[in-house]
């Protein structure tokens, strides 16, 4: 006679329960990165917790301020850089909000790291090219600072960065410091230049054209809106890169996280837990486009 | 064949709802719906198939996934484990329902730990249909009116009472200490719908994804969700924050979960405001795919259990059936185009 199969799968569970239950943290830094974008970091408050939080870049949170709700955001930070986890918040809706008018020290909730990260291992001895475009830029930056910790283990990085308008780019402060490492390079644009702009003016594939990457051992990773990507990987592929070589992150308001509230399917893929980062040779034969 | 009689069946009924939650079909001013009850009095044994499916309780309408209590510090709580339930009077395919909410819910990895309490709190009597009815088609989707999917004991209407089939061992402990007969009686074969529509293979709806029939069939459709709320197997959720207690120095939430559905206008909306899913045509093609190839490639079980229950509700008679009778129609034209 079968046996009920659910006692057993709840015993196995005991390892995934911060998957499920918030873990507490507390907020130890808040910075202005861009109009409207703030880069708020978090520290786990279980010190034991903050130990076994490894995460790879393009891997995700769901950030819970309790009472109002919990969204997914990109980690814009490393876990070999320590165990501040750091996240981008644009205020666009009623969890930003609430993240916006929050103080160091307040608390919120943590659930992750979740989803797949970008392969670092698979880049190693290729030459990088990072596009970002607007705050699309955020969970890209661990790349950047991976690439720059294990300086030997990567070709050269060329990082396009692109924004609406100058108030509009993240990370601005940390330019300086990317472009003043070995053979890392920077290009910088905007839809709309102020006079007196000092950098390229334009869209981001305009730039790219400019620029005329060679694809030859070179891996792109993309993050920005559902339009960009679109219009930047036709550039690229334009430029001679195969889909392959391509890699973007994409984005949904996932409600679990662990692929069980159906929010955020592509066709028969989850965005959550099949990614959310896919190399572009999967997106552009996904039966249902992102777009 | 163990045999038991309406009266025993309705002593051991009485007897379950002392010790647990029974809950039964009943009928509600002309509706049958199953409800808590607390006598077997109250059940609606000519009941056919109910309004809505039992999924509620195992997978309620809105529940608490956790409860959260903040004050000089912050306390995170799963819910207690529910309280034991037996639902009397499941129909078959609405038994299937639980084949497809444990393959996605438990037997994919992570465990959802507030279905997997649910489930080890729920046993399933079923009763077997002695008919297909109206819009019923469990045939196409791998049911029968008798199945024993899902169930932990199986009730056959046969002369002079019913027979009892005990599928598992949960079926088989709360049947211990009941009167019944061993008689040799054969259960009559349900009566069944003949020339249903075969459903195609998961693999083979993706030639359609394309097609126009999409836009010809979401017409009319007006994204009321209402084929979602009445589906045993919809499954799609949202979760939200409510306050439930304010006291001196401390908050008390609830982080809720809810049915929601793909259907609706906004549901795949992105921050910032983009969708992917901008039209009705995309989602309700969504709902389709969903049930019949990206639940069964991603989970292998089919997201539908052929209950009926949307031909029923859709206002603007949006037929499920006829949607896959079409799938078959318009594959047979693209096999011949090739």
């Amino acid at each position: 006679m079968p046996e009920s199969s659910t006692k057993t799968n709840i015993q196995e569970q005991s390892e995934t329960t911060d998957l499920i239950i918030p873990s507490l943290a507390s907020i130890t830094g808040i910075h202005d990165l861009a109009n409207n974008i703030k880069l708020i970091q978090v520290q786990l408050d279980d010190l034991a917790k903050r130990e076994v939080f490894i995460y790879k870049p393009g891997q995700f949170v769901e950030v819970s301020i309790f009472g109002v709700g919990e969204s997914p955001f990109g980690l814009a930070s490393s876990s070999a850089r320590g165990d501040t986890l750091e996240f981008a918040v644009n205020r666009v809706g009623t969890l930003t909000d609430a993240l916006f008018r929050l103080d160091v020290g307040d608390q919120v909730g943590i659930r992750g790291p979740l989803g797949k990260g970008f392969p670092m291992d698979m880049y190693k001895g290729k030459d990088i090219l990072v596009l970002g475009g607007g705050i699309g830029g955020a969970p890209l930056r661990p790349i950047i600072q991976t690439v720059i910790d294990n300086r030997a283990d990567y070709g050269k990085m060329t990082i396009l960065w692109a924004a609406r308008s100058p108030d509009l780019l993240v990370f601005t402060e940390e330019y300086d410091h990317w472009c003043s490492q070995p053979d890392v390079s920077m290009h910088i644009t905007v839809d709309q230049a102020p006079e007196g702009w000092e950098h390229e003016q334009g869209l981001i594939t305009t730039l790219i054209e400019k620029i005329n990457p060679s694809p030859e051992n070179t891996i792109t990773v993309t993050c920005g809106p559902p339009i960009m990507i679109k219009f930047t990987m036709m550039t690229l592929e334009k430029l001679g890169f195969r889909p392959e070589q391509n890699w973007v992150t994409l984005e949904a308001k996932m409600k679990c996280g662990i692929g069980k509230c159906g929010r955020c399917n592509l066709g028969e893929k989850y965005i959550c837990t099949d990614g959310p980062v896919f190399c572009f040779a999967e997106v552009r034969n996904f039966l249902e486009s992102y777009v | 064949m163990k045999i038991i009689t309406q009266k025993h069946l309705q002593e051991w009924l009485s007897r379950l709802a002392g010790e647990m939650n029974l809950v039964a079909p009943v009928n509600s001013k002309g509706k049958m719906i199953y409800r808590e009850i607390k006598s077997p009095e109250q059940i609606a044994w000519g009941f056919e198939r109910t309004k809505m499916p039992p999924k509620n309780w195992y997978f309620p309408m809105t529940e608490s996934i956790l409860e959260i209590k903040q004050g000089k510090e912050t306390k995170i709580t799963e819910p207690p484990e529910p309280q034991k339930t037996v639902i009397f009077g499941v129909r078959p395919c609405d038994a299937r329902s639980v084949i497809a909410f444990d393959a996605l819910f438990l037997n994919k990895p992570p465990v959802d730990r507030q279905y997997a309490r649910h489930r080890e709190a729920l046993i399933m009597i079923g009763l077997s249909c002695p008919q297909m009815w109206d819009t019923c088609f469990c045939l196409t989707v791998g049911g029968a009116p008798n199945s024993k999917e899902g169930l932990d004991i199986l009730l056959s209407q046969v002369e002079d009472g019913y027979a009892v089939e005990l599928l598992t061992v949960k079926g088989e402990t709360i049947f211990e200490g009941v009167t019944f007969k061993e008689l040799a009686i054969k259960v009559d074969e349900p009566q069944i719908h003949n020339g249903l529509p075969a459903l195609r293979k998961s693999d083979q709806w993706m030639a359609l994804f394309n097609d126009l029939y999409w836009q010809k069939l979401s017409d009319s459709c007006l994204s009321c969700r209402v084929c979602s709320f009445v589906c045993p197997t919809c499954r799609c959720y949202d979760v939200r924050d409510e306050l439930v207690a304010l006291k001196p120095g401390l908050k008390e939430y609830e982080r809720l979960r809810a049915w929601d559905s793909c259907t609706a206008t906004g549901y795949r909306r992105i921050a910032g405001g983009h969708n992917p899913r901008d039209t009705k045509e995309k989602r309700l093609r969504n709902r389709f795919y969903c049930k019949f190839m990206y639940y069964p490639e991603d989970y292998g079980s089919l997201g539908c259990v052929g209950c009926g229950r949307c031909i029923d509700a859709c206002p603007v008679g949006i037929d499920i059936l006829e949607v896959i009778e079409n799938v078959d129609h318009l594959l047979e034209k693209v096999q011949i185009n090739v």
